[in-house]
């Protein structure tokens, strides 16, 4: 009868398969992720200044136009329409400051992302480690042994990882989050 | 004379338009990066109410709380939490820590001027 035997060589090449493709995909996620960071930094940047400086003209125009109204006698319709823009440009200031909040959400859930990202590397660096520690020439059980240890260190690294990301933001959309005084 | 708000927040974005809102309502505004910034900025001046983000490098947000509680000028100035967080679990800790409030971001303008003003007039 034939002894069974495990193709060990054939195993830690997978390991490192597995692990070499893995980190490569990973680092190519995390070179995007940094990308998406770099760009929604510039775009917060250039429209909280655009917002600054439309809202200083707007605030400005304002201004001469309540002078112009102190001199001139409008008549009831005009000067209606005149409280009504204003109240619409103070509503959609209020909508458009909380939206401008986009990138310190945006930044966090990247940051826990690219942890993540992290933290996968190294369970992939781990796994071909492990492989490495197999010898065609040890026997079976040691192999299984070898095997069982590989699976047991990457559940203990996967729950480490998952337990130092913790979820802080919940949001789903930008509206108006709860306030609650004590 | 327009009372003082410290902002406490790692975004300069939101930082921004803290500041962009409070100011529009009367108020100075001095803004703090971090935990560490915030506590030596409260340090330098007594401030009328402490606005904190909770996650922050350097120093978080509860642990800026306990340490300006542990500061006699510090024991009755308001401080509101203003942060991504909302389980019970963060409130509770926010308010065994010593916070006075908790709003959670995104923020209204409106409504946090509103709370602003409920607080310290």
């Amino acid at each position: 009868m034939q002894s069974e035997t495990i193709p060990v060589e054939e195993l830690r090449q997978l390991l490192a398969g597995v692990s070499d493709h893995g980190t490569q995909h990973l680092l190519e996620v995390e070179a995007d992720l940094m990308q998406t960071t770099y760009l929604l930094s510039e775009a917060i940047e250039k429209l909280g200044a655009c917002f600054m400086s439309v809202h200083e003209a707007v605030t400005a125009q304002q201004q001469e136009l309540d002078l112009l109204l102190q001199q001139t006698k409008l008549p009831s319709e005009q000067q209606q329409k005149l409280l009504h823009y204003r109240e619409v440009i103070a509503k959609e200031v209020n909508t458009a400051v909380t939206g401008l909040q986009f990138q310190d959400l945006t930044s966090q859930l990247i940051a826990r992302t690219i942890k993540r990202v992290n933290g996968l590397k190294e369970l992939l660096s781990a796994l071909a480690t492990h492989g490495d520690s197999m010898d065609s020439e040890q026997e079976h059980q040691e192999i299984a042994r070898l095997l069982q240890e590989m699976n047991q260190s990457l559940n203990s690294r996967s729950v480490e990882l998952s337990g130092g990301l913790r979820k802080a933001v919940d949001q789903h959309h930008m509206g108006s989050g709860e306030i609650e005084l004590f | 004379m327009a009372k003082t708000i410290l902002a406490v927040d790692d975004s300069g974005s939101l930082r921004q338009m803290v500041a962009f809102s409070l100011t529009a309502a009367g108020y100075q505004v001095v803004q703090a990066v971090d935990g560490q910034d915030g506590l030596n900025k409260a340090r330098d001046q007594v401030v009328d109410l402490v606005l904190t983000d909770q996650n922050m490098p350097n120093m978080d947000g509860l642990t800026l709380i306990k340490s300006l509680r542990g500061m006699s000028s510090y024991q009755k100035v308001p401080i509101l939490m203003l942060t991504t967080e909302s389980s019970d679990e963060m409130k509770a800790k926010g308010r065994a820590a010593g916070a006075n409030g908790w709003l959670v971001k995104p923020f209204d303008p409106k409504r946090l001027i509103d709370v602003v003003q409920k607080v310290i007039g």
